[in-house]
């Protein structure tokens, strides 16, 4: 709903003649039952009857109280509306806001009563298909096999936010055309090792920040290159375990006469090699530097399959330059003969003497000392990769103990009934061996090897909707009504795929054999134990990775021009906060209010220096405290700021929504059509960005929404369109300052931060909210709201902790219960 | 993105000597295919191509102002002035189903959704998304027994979004304009290296023997699923119900793919060399797109194929032509003299790479005359004032001369709003497949084979 100046325009001459409306403070506040319905009827109806009918919205045909039991959803949207000052919009006038809070109370009573009066209703979650992520894991718990074919499948369509809803994920021929290679690799390469694969080369050149050149040596600097603009970043997904070569490409130059330049390289933080580079080595184009470009250097070394943090920097830069530059170990290399003086032909003396003076300059000039940089990696392989299978996926395999393949007649039954049963996650029939054994059985008369029947059957095992649906089927009901439980291998497999986006393991998978998972107490101590376990990584990668959005990081590009610091160290480091940040708060169960404002974060000296904060060195990430700073929480992270901003500059209106949508499950309407665009081109230049976003303000459609969203970007406006603190837009001072619609006020991030903690409550329902959702993989209902609201209130009785909410959510009734779809017709 | 480069080293001295030897024994093996065409035995099949580009175009500077063969070519159209003879320019073209009907805002995902179906897609953000059947799906399913693959649907922007879409709308409506069923769509391949992968196989040896085994394997593969599938099918609720039928379409797909492709034992040489990934620059990415376009017509892979140049809403931005704003915000130009050159620079590049896709049509021979003159490229929008959202006088261009069913050469310019689905009627109509109506349409459209 949005509210029409159409309204205002006619009821305004009666406003200005003094007209009848008048908020009438005279209603008992205490008697709010009967007051309700005149409130309704003084504020809302002048707009919203069945002349009119503003937004649709006509309360003529709604009367109270009937109504709230036949539309509830309509006395929702009201509750919003008035609970947020948007109704009735200005200029109107505004009804007293404890009559207005009164009502609010009385209408959400009534209709938490009616909700009561509904039996519980546990919601329905779609046949879910893997997802590409849960696709790999699966495929890595299952066989212990470390590829990764989901890479390239398409993009899972997003739902509510999250990649895992039942719904939206579908399956088309491509994809099950990639279902089926992905099948004939893994089963490959669990029974008879990675196919080989032959050497290729790749090129990882990515776009760095740049350099510009300087030719003093600064007092102090990271001698390990990696924080500087002259080193290179990138992520790598190297296919196999095997050997690689690595070719680095240096640029960029030197004064001559430097000793040669030392470029270490780095796997996932760790050094691993370092070439030494001699710029003096070869012809250079100027007599007074020399060239590094193209002169590479290269070396082997064994990587393990999977993504690894590629770096290359420049060791101790400013080390090795001529004496005069006055840097720390000077070159102790002979000074190049500098080029003989070549007078001028026919010069007259003045000329002369002005050619002379201008080669003495030349001579004393001085020639940048921070060029030598990393310009790209080619990475050659794999070479001398492993073969074979992996003694891990043997093991998962061989069911019947035969590692070495002395296999008896008993083998394949076993074998097969094992896979298939953690495949599908459910004992198994013998309907649902005899088709795997035949397929063994005929691939072992075409005299294919016993591994290669094996690995036939487990194809076909895993392109089985078994396999890729988690489908939980019930004693048929009739449509709409029942309720059942979820039993307990179908748990299993919610809980795994909850905390660990994969399949159960054997402990799981014991205790719903025996029964006893439903049990509260033993369901209680599988979380605890699940959310110790490493898997439980996944938490943070896909659910914070879409909940707090940071996985959008990997496609972000900000303007070059404006932000020439910006380059994959940067961009990583961002992510890995947010990640390591979520994490801390998971592992180490602390309260989920310090997503909001937890006085600490983590850093390595690349991002510290990007946040202006002191005293960390070096690659790796520590734990910093962040008193005394402006930081502290998830909206203080470089990750949130940059996926919040355009390429060019920060939008307020963007992060005020990410702040309503994320973090407070208050999701501000579609803006209407036709929305004049924002100038860019005088953004900075006559008016400051704020000053030119006042048109939200003062114009009544744009204001009832903006006057929500622009002021908790306003607070965040320190920040800049990449996270970097700063107190001047272009020309103009920050302005920090916000008032929300309910009056309250804040200066600057941390205020801000302060107001979000007074509306713990609201931002404990969006958390369970999201992870709800995430957790049952559908979108929420009105059903659930009960549900919300139960966990949220437990959730702040246990000292808002992180597993209380997951514990919370794992013995609610939509993930413990499923309501009956009808069975077969 | 990190741009990556590749080199396969082996298969590059492979394809360089065999590169030379394509030209007529390539043309020799084409013939069964022929054969099966619709027409003279041995006549070039019609080959079917969409381009979409999304968030509008600066309409003042794309259309021509006169009509007939003589027209001016504008700045937008500048860099097809050499197909001249080759290219129709339709304007007066419109999708009504595409403005609100009051749905309220959502322009973008109407847009995508409607351009190639012509039907109002239903406004939800959910599971619930209900569109049409989009022309070029219409002729795949027709034409699918006749090459290996049905159709080919190709993009240049990562389809995954993290957070909304638009006003309301599901990303599926804004990331797809090809829909094989009203709940289905076909979301484009954006990586150059899977899609050639889905053209050529991806194993080095693609000897008839090792490609008959797999054949073999995968239908005793499918057989067991397809029968594990329909025993489930009768123990599932509604809802689950609808997503295991998804699953029995794709089944049943790929077996028909995979006897489509025994019918067919070409061994197809790729004649270009397989792609790494996606390149570091757009330019080069369309450019490899629209080249493997041109490869699977030529060796007759497929007839049907779609490419969205950005997805509707498109961010994408061109610092290499002195663009670094993100595209959509600057469509909403509210007129101002810098932000309208900004698009329409970006206009002119997409339109000099469609060029490049012209020319290698043009270049390639195919039958008796080149893919160009057996093809029917449609090259537009359904949005045509991006700063408005305007869904009629439509950007709308025809390059090729459809097997002579065409007669290019002109601006035609008609009078009323005409469903933009008539054309595409009549387009299938020279591929001799005759719905009654897609999507809007109310007819045939006139002036394509006539002055």
């Amino acid at each position: 709903m949005r509210p029409s100046p159409r309204c205002a325009t006619l009821f305004l001459p009666l406003l200005l003649a003094g007209g009848t409306l008048d908020a009438d403070s005279s209603a008992p506040a205490g008697d709010a039952d009967s007051a309700a319905a005149p409130f309704i009827a003084r504020n809302c109806r002048m707009c919203h009857n069945a002349v009119l009918k503003n937004a649709g919205l006509d309360f003529d045909a709604h009367p109270l109280p009937a109504s709230l039991a036949a539309s509830p959803e309509i006395w929702e949207k009201v509750v919003e509306k008035l609970q947020t000052r948007q109704m009735p919009p200005p200029p109107m006038p505004r009804p007293d806001p404890v009559q207005t809070d009164a009502v609010v109370r009385w209408i959400q009573t009534e209709l938490e009563s009616v909700e009561a009066t509904r039996p519980p209703d546990p919601g329905r979650v779609t046949a879910r298909r893997l997802n590409r992520t849960e696709y790999d894991n699966t495929v890595r718990d299952l066989l212990g096999v470390t590829l990764r074919p989901g890479d390239s499948f398409p993009h899972d369509d997003a739902g509510y936010g999250f990649d895992n809803i039942g719904d939206v994920l579908s399956v088309s021929p491509v994809l099950l055309e990639k279902y089926l290679k992905a099948a004939e690799q893994v089963s490959r390469a669990a029974l008879l090792g990675p196919d080989p694969q032959k050497p290729s080369l790749t090129r990882l050149q990515p776009m760095g920040a740049k350099i510009e050149p300087s030719t003093t040596v600064p007092a102090e600097y990271d001698e390990t290159g990696l924080s500087l603009p002259n080193a290179l970043h990138v992520l790598h997904r190297f296919p196999v375990d095997a050997e690689y070569l690595f070719r680095i490409v240096p640029s960029g130059s030197r004064p001559s006469g430097s000793e040669p330049v030392k470029v270490a390289v780095f796997l996932d933080g760790e050094q691993i090699q370092v070439v030494e580079v001699d710029p003096g080595e070869g012809p250079s184009s100027s007599s007074f530097q020399q060239d590094l470009t193209g002169k590479t250097r290269e070396f082997r070394a064994r990587v393990t399959a999977g993504e690894h943090w590629v770096a290359a920097s420049v060791l101790r830069l400013y080390e090795g330059l001529p004496a005069l530059y006055g840097g720390p170990n000077p070159s102790r290399l002979p000074m190049p003969a500098p080029p003989p003086f070549r007078p001028p032909e026919n010069a007259t003396p003045e000329k002369l003497a002005e050619a002379r003076q201008r080669y003495e300059a030349r001579l004393a000039q001085k020639w940048p000392v921070n060029e030598a940089k990393v310009r790209h990696i080619e990475l050659i392989g794999p070479y001398e990769a492993a073969a074979g299978a992996s003694p891990e996926s043997l093991r998962k395999v061989y069911a019947c103990g035969h590692l070495d393949g002395a296999h008896g007649r008993e083998c394949p039954r076993l074998i097969l009934t094992d896979l298939a049963r953690r495949a599908y996650r459910r004992p198994v029939t013998e309907a649902d061996l005899r088709p795997l054994l035949r397929l063994a059985e005929t691939s072992r008369k075409r005299g294919e090897s016993f591994a290669q029947g094996i690995a036939l059957a487990l194809r076909a095992i895993l392109v089985s909707p078994d396999f890729l649906f988690r489908i939980e089927t019930g004693p048929a009901v009739a449509a709409g009504e029942g309720v059942q439980k979820i039993g307990p291998y179908e748990l299993a497999s919610r809980l795994s795929y909850f905390l660990w986006a994969s399949m159960p393991d054997e402990e799981l998978f014991r205790s719903a054999e025996d029964g006893t998972l439903p049990d509260p107490t033993v369901l209680a101590a599988q979380v605890r134990r699940m959310l110790k376990d490493p898997r439980a990584r996944a938490l943070v990668e896909a659910f914070g990775g879409q909940w707090l959005q940071f996985r959008a990081l990997e496609s972000v590009s900000p303007d070059r021009d404006r932000f020439p610091t910006f380059e994959n160290n940067l961009r990583f480091s961002m992510r890995r906060e947010s990640e390591l940040f979520l994490e801390s708060v998971i592992r180490e169960d602390r309260s989920i209010l310090d997503l909001l404002d937890g006085k600490y974060s983590f850093l390595n000296e690349r991002l510290a220096q990007h946040y202006g904060i002191p005293g960390v060195k070096g690659q790796e990430f520590r734990r910093v405290d962040l008193a005394g700073t402006p930081r502290g929480g998830v909206l203080t992270q470089g990750s949130v700021l940059t996926v919040s901003s355009y390429s060019t500059r920060t939008s307020p209106v963007l992060r005020g929504k990410w702040v309503l949508d994320n973090l407070l499950a208050a999701p501000p309407p579609d803006p209407p059509a036709g929305v004049p665009r924002l100038d860019e081109s005088t953004v900075g230049v006559g008016r400051s960005l704020r000053q030119q976003m006042e048109a939200h303000r003062s114009n009544v459609t744009c204001a009832a929404c903006h006057v929500r969203m622009d002021p908790l970007g306003f607070g965040l406006e320190n920040f800049d369109a990449i996270g970097a603190w700063r107190t001047e837009d272009a020309k103009f001072p920050i302005d920090a300052t916000g008032a929300l619609p309910d009056g309250r006020t804040f200066n600057g991030p941390m205020e801000l931060e302060a107001v979000l903690r007074q509306d713990r409550d609201a931002f404990t329902r969006a958390a369970t909210e999201k992870l709800l959702t995430y957790a049952l993989g559908r979108g929420l209902e009105r059903h659930d709201r009960a549900t919300v609201k139960a966990i949220a209130r437990r959730v702040a009785e246990g000292d808002y902790r992180f597993s209380v909410l997951v514990m919370e959510i794992a013995q609610s009734l939509p993930f413990r219960m499923r309501k009956g779809d009808g069975g077969p017709s | 993105m990190t741009p990556i480069f590749g080199r396969h080293l082996a298969r590059r001295t492979f394809l360089r000597g065999a590169g030379a030897t394509l030209a007529l024994p390539f043309l020799d093996a084409m013939r069964p295919a022929f054969a099966a065409a619709k027409g003279a035995a041995g006549r070039a099949p019609v080959r079917l191509s969409f381009v979409y580009v999304p968030n509008g175009i600066i309409m003042p500077d794309w259309k021509p102002a006169e009509e007939g063969s003589a027209y001016t070519f504008t700045r937008i159209l500048k860099p097809l002035e050499p197909f001249r003879e080759d290219l129709l320019v339709l304007s007066g073209l419109a999708h009504n189903n595409a403005n609100d009907l009051g749905d309220g805002p959502g322009d973008h995902a109407r847009a995508a959704a409607c351009f190639l179906t012509g039907v109002h897609p239903k406004k939800t953000a959910g599971a619930d998304i209900r569109n049409g059947v989009s022309a070029d799906q219409i002729v795949a399913e027709a034409l699918a027994s006749q090459t290996r693959l049905p159709s080919m649907e190709l993009g240049c922007e990562e389809s995954r979004t993290v957070g909304n879409c638009d006003s309301g709308y599901s990303c599926a409506y804004t990331n797809s304009i090809s829909w094989r069923a009203a709940t289905t769509p076909m979301p484009p391949e954006t990586n150059p290296r899977l899609a050639f992968e889905r053209l050529f196989g991806d194993t080095d040896n693609a000897d008839p023997a090792t490609r008959a085994r797999r054949a073999r394997e995968r239908t005793s593969i499918l057989d067991v699923v397809a029968d594990r599938s329909r025993e489930l099918m009768g123990r599932l609720g509604a809802s689950d119900r609808r997503k295991l039928d998804e699953y029995q379409y794709a089944v049943r797909e790929i077996e028909r793919q995979i006897q489509q492709a025994e019918k067919d034992p070409r061994q197809v040489v790729p004649p270009i060399e397989k792609p790494a990934g996606i390149p570091e620059t757009f330019a080069e990415y369309l450019r490899r797109m629209y080249e493997l376009q041109v490869v699977a017509f030529q060796a007759d892979l497929t007839r049907v194929a779609t490419l969205m140049v950005g997805r509707e809403g498109s961010l994408q931005s061109y610092p290499e032509i002195g663009v670094p704003d993100p595209h959509h915000p600057l469509t909403h130009h509210q007129n101002n003299p810098e932000w309208v050159e900004k698009v329409t620079r970006i206009n002119v590049h997409h339109l000099e790479l469609f060029a490049h896709f012209v020319s290698r049509l043009k270049a390639t021979k195919d039958g008796d005359g080149t893919l160009l003159d057996h093809s029917m490229v449609v090259y537009g929008s359904a949005i045509a004032d991006g700063n408005k959202h305007t869904h009629e006088a439509l950007p709308v261009l025809l390059a090729g001369r459809g097997g002579g069913a065409i007669k290019s050469g002109r601006h035609v310019a008609y009078t009323k709003q005409i469903p933009l689905t008539n054309l595409y009627l009549t387009l299938l109509d020279r591929m001799g497949v005759r719905p009654e109506t897609i999507g809007d349409s109310t007819g045939r459209i006139e002036h394509l084979a006539d002055i």
